[in-house]
């Protein structure tokens, strides 16, 4: 046979290795010669992560090149994005819907909205990819637990592959931790049932906005005379009120990097992340 | 089972301790105090309690109030130099209200001095040493039963009243052998790890929070209650404070709290005072002499008598007093230029005489010094007495 | 997100009484991320503190907390340790505090490999008591006591209590709140003494006296050393398995994890004799 190669994407934190080790596991128990590689990028959870998978009667190399993969498994949009290229024309694109904004877009904090890629599937299609858009996390949300999205998503591409439900099931038994097995094997199926995302053309939603709220309790706040928060924050969030003590004076232009609360030493700034509603 | 055996004070210091729950000890080897650390090092294990040799005297004394804090009952023992040393931390503990034991075995100072001979000088520095006023307890056993009781007494006072209880004794009673009624070693072990109780806390535990004049007990650290402890003036919650009104009140307390009789077993005792017109005023060793020269001077015709405080601290100023109601002339034999002495004049002197005989040569007071300082100052005995004066 | 850990404060006490700018509050800030990290209860925690600016953050600390004499924190710590081993016991200390006054103590703590873990804040002047020379102000600095510069050289304490036998030694700054959090987590997890020696600044005297600016300023001039250092304090790999790794060396002050060493702890030794009845 010819051998396959495929990527597992995604971003620090999503299960990007463990998706990738039950293909390679799938792959042992049908009896393939496999290869497999990684680039963990930023070992901190918001990364960009990939794995590279090869498998067949026997493979050489682990590595795959740009226009020769069969499937890349994206488990984030923008990291889809970044990795089509390497799919070959006609190559299967899975890509989870979710968003999730990377460090490095963090570098235009102020106006980082803009700078999230649109969710423009037919664009890609256009390119000559299979592209499959899934709300897999959306699916593991439902299922309980957010996290099992990579688990989902392999659900869903699993009928593109040659392996039996029986062998995932033992590739799931055999990598994820014993007291979730149960709980991956449902996210397993129900990913195998899940239908193709329907996104509109021009569908162009972005992750919500990180907001910080910058506290600074006045009364323990020693004022001007002190002044390191307003010095060291990076933005200009911090001036000082009339009272002379610190004050968020540009609330909105926080990037919750903290490092006024960290170095502030009369404990006296807090800053929160606002969680959105709705 | 307890039982009669010949030991040396500085042992029946050892096992008083012991016997009273003591399961912590932290000192520095000193002439002529080693031997309780040394007892205690060979003990403590047994009993399941914990020995520490630590650097020096001041950190001996921190690290018992910290093991007191702990829960555990703490003692160190040392002599003259190391005396002085721990008086930083014996203000510390008066101040925070730690209980804590420090024996004080007396060898003549000043400074390194005569460190084997026995002395009586250390009486003012026990009770004045550190800076500032604050309460202090000083008990003074005269021979080696009085040393295991007296010494088991400290820990149930410095419990009572949060306070440092200092036992101090000199030389001879450290060293000297003589038959004591002391618990087995068995007993002592049956009762183990033994633990200050902590009371309950409801709601916030105030630790400097007094009723009846005495503060609440102590809760250990680690017992669930978090509170403050510092050796600044603090309020009743353990927090400084530099209000005027609160510290006064708080000093005012701290130095009111221990009671002249801080325990039943450790009133005065008086032997043929009842009809003396001369008393001798004497403790630890140098009583002991005081003993033997009243009996002669009353064989000689004399009516002498013998005040002999436990308690040198706070001074037993009631039995005193009354005793000055009867008694026109006090003796107060010490081995020191007067220590003890000024505390009998401050008391007495208003109503009786008082009179002093020392002796600071490195070796004690013999009962035909003091016989001849009694009669000295006591009035003209019958002619028939009179031709037995001493030999 | 960093969690906010004033809960470990006492915070009807606060705001503490240290001068604006200063660098100490930075410090026990990282600490208390790190005890939050670690998960410890603050009814297993103790906070014993000598005299000496830092040692009063023990008061806003919501633990035991014991506020001792001068120089003498951690023989009232071991003490503590050895009667409730199962507390964990932080000893604050300053330079004047532990390197002059308690230099004693803190060699014999390290040398019994007391289970403690000792912070000393260093920020080369007594500020308690108006700006004198501590016995880490290094020679030709300015001070109230030194008006000509300082004619002493200074102690490095990590190569003291390396020497004295403390098997865990480690040196960070204000600075890097991050890295020194890293730096007391570690510390805090080791069986036996821990020092930790902070760099921290005095603005009001030090900074003053040099004319080297305030608060922020006394930060930038630590972030000019965080600059060499900053990998290596987050380097797991800094300490070699024998310990004796190399460390920056700036201005004679090395950082970092400094020497690791596995030796009885003398708190488990003394409670083991006590178990066995006193046979060796």
């Amino acid at each position: 046979m010819q051998t396959r190669n495929v990527l597992v994407v995604g971003v620090g934190g999503q299960g990007v290795l463990l998706a990738s080790n039950v293909l390679a596991a799938a792959c042992l128990a049908r009896g393939y010669d496999v290869k497999k590689s990684e680039v963990k990028g930023m070992a901190q959870r918001g990364g960009a992560v990939v794995s590279f998978v090869r498998y067949g009667e026997r493979v050489h190399s682990p590595l795959v090149e740009r226009g020769r993969a069969d499937l890349v498994l994206s488990l984030e949009w923008a990291e889809a994005l970044r990795w089509a290229a390497y799919l070959r024309p006609g190559g299967v694109l899975a890509v989870d819907l979710v968003r999730i904004l990377p460090p490095a877009a963090q570098l235009d904090h102020r106006t980082w909205q803009a700078s999230y890629p649109a969710v423009e599937v037919e664009r890609l299609r256009q390119a000559g990819w299979d592209v499959r858009p899934y709300e897999a996390s959306r699916c593991a949300a439902e299922l309980g637990d957010g996290r099992m999205a990579n688990v989902v998503l392999l659900g869903a591409v699993s009928r593109e592959l040659e392996f039996t439900v029986e062998e995932w099931e033992q590739a799931l038994r055999e990598v994820v931790p014993e007291q979730v097995v149960e709980a991956n094997l449902r996210a397993f199926h129900a990913g195998r049932e899940l239908p193709l995302a329907s996104v509109s053309p021009g569908d162009v939603r972005r992750p919500a906005a990180r907001t910080f709220r910058v506290e600074v309790t006045a009364s323990w706040c020693k004022g001007r005379s002190c002044g390191i928060c307003v010095r060291v924050c990076p933005e200009e969030v911090l001036a000082f009120g009339p009272d002379d003590r610190a004050t968020a004076a540009s609330p909105d232009r926080c990037t919750g990097c903290q490092l006024c609360q960290l170095l502030c030493p009369d404990f006296a700034v807090v800053v929160r992340e606002e969680v959105a509603v709705g | 089972m307890a039982r009669l055996r010949l030991v040396r004070g500085n042992t029946a210091c050892a096992y008083g301790a012991l016997s009273a729950g003591c399961r912590f000890y932290a000192g520095y080897p000193i002439t002529p105090s080693s031997e309780v650390a040394e007892e205690m090092a060979r003990l403590l294990p047994r009993v399941g309690g914990v020995f520490v040799q630590m650097e020096d005297e001041i950190a001996s004394l921190a690290a018992c109030i910290g093991a007191s804090l702990g829960g555990l009952r703490s003692m160190t023992a040392t002599s003259g130099p190391g005396f002085t040393l721990m008086q930083e931390h014996l203000g510390y503990a008066a101040l925070a209200e730690i209980p804590c034991v420090v024996v004080d075995v007396m060898r003549l100072g000043p400074s390194t001095g005569f460190p084997t001979a026995p002395a009586q000088g250390d009486v003012l520095q026990a009770r004045w040493g550190s800076h500032g006023d604050y309460p202090m307890v000083v008990l003074a056993p005269a021979g080696v039963q009085e040393v295991f009781e007296l010494t088991a007494a400290a820990f149930e006072v410095a419990d009572r009243l949060r306070t440092p209880v200092v036992v101090l004794y000199d030389e001879v009673v450290g060293h000297m052998m003589e038959p004591a009624t002391l618990p087995d070693l068995s007993e002592l072990v049956a009762s183990g790890t033994w633990r200050r109780p902590s009371p309950p806390v409801q709601g916030t535990y105030l630790p400097y929070a007094y009723s009846e004049g005495t503060p609440p007990p102590l809760v250990s650290f680690g017992e669930g209650t978090r509170y403050h402890i510092t050796g600044l003036i603090h309020d009743e919650s353990g927090f400084p404070t530099q209000d005027p009104g609160k510290v006064g009140e708080m000093l005012r307390r701290l130095n009111e709290k221990v009671p002249e009789v801080p325990a039943d077993q450790l009133h005065p005792e008086g032997v043929a005072t009842e009809d003396a017109e001369v008393v001798v005023v004497a403790y630890g060793i140098t009583a002991r002499a005081a003993r033997a020269a009243v009996r002669q001077a009353r064989e000689l015709g004399v009516r002498a008598g013998l005040f002999r405080p436990r308690v040198l601290w706070p001074s037993p100023a009631t039995a005193l007093r009354e005793l000055s109601g009867r008694v026109g002339m006090f003796v107060v034999a010490e081995m020191n230029f007067g220590q003890w002495a000024r505390e009998v004049e401050r008391l007495v002197g208003r109503w009786a005489e008082v009179v002093t005989v020392n002796q600071v040569d490195g070796t004690p007071l013999s009962p035909r010094t003091i016989l001849e300082r009694v009669l000295e100052v006591s009035s003209p005995v019958p002619s028939t007495a009179a031709g037995r004066r001493i030999s | 997100m960093i969690p906010d850990v004033r809960g470990y404060l006492r915070e009807n006490r606060m705001p503490h009484i240290l001068c604006p700018g200063c660098g100490h509050g930075i410090v026990l800030g990282a600490l208390l991320r790190a005890v939050h990290a670690l998960g410890i209860p603050q009814d297993r925690l103790a906070v014993v503190a000598g005299i000496g600016c830092s040692s009063r953050l023990a008061g806003y600390v919501d633990a035991c907390t014991l506020h001792t004499t001068h120089g003498r924190a951690l023989a009232f710590a071991a003490g503590l340790k050895l009667a409730r081993p199962e507390l964990v016991v932080i000893v604050l200390t300053g330079d004047g505090d532990g390197l002059s006054i308690g230099g004693n103590h803190l060699i014999h703590a390290a040398r019994r490999n007391v289970d403690l873990t000792c912070i000393l804040f260093n920020n080369a002047v007594y500020g308690m008591t108006g700006g004198q020379v501590a016995p880490t102000t290094q020679p030709g600095w300015v001070a109230s006591t030194a008006p000509y510069g300082h004619p002493e050289p200074a102690f490095d304490g990590c190569a003291l209590v390396q020497g004295a036998g403390g098997t865990f030694v480690a040196r960070s700054m204000a600075y890097d709140p991050r890295g020194l959090q890293a730096i007391l987590t570690e510390a805090l997890e080791h069986r036996g003494f821990s020092y930790v020696e902070v760099l921290t600044d005095c603005p009001v005297y030090f900074g003053r006296y040099n004319r080297l600016g305030e608060g922020p300023e006394l930060l930038w001039s630590q972030k000019a050393r965080f600059g060499e250092v900053g990998q290596m304090l987050r380097d797991k790999r800094f300490v070699t398995p024998d310990g004796t790794a190399p460390a920056g060396r700036v201005e004679g002050l090395r950082f970092g994890i400094l020497h690791r060493a596995e030796r009885p702890e003398f708190t488990h030794v003394c409670w083991s004799q006590v178990r066995r009845g006193g046979d060796p």
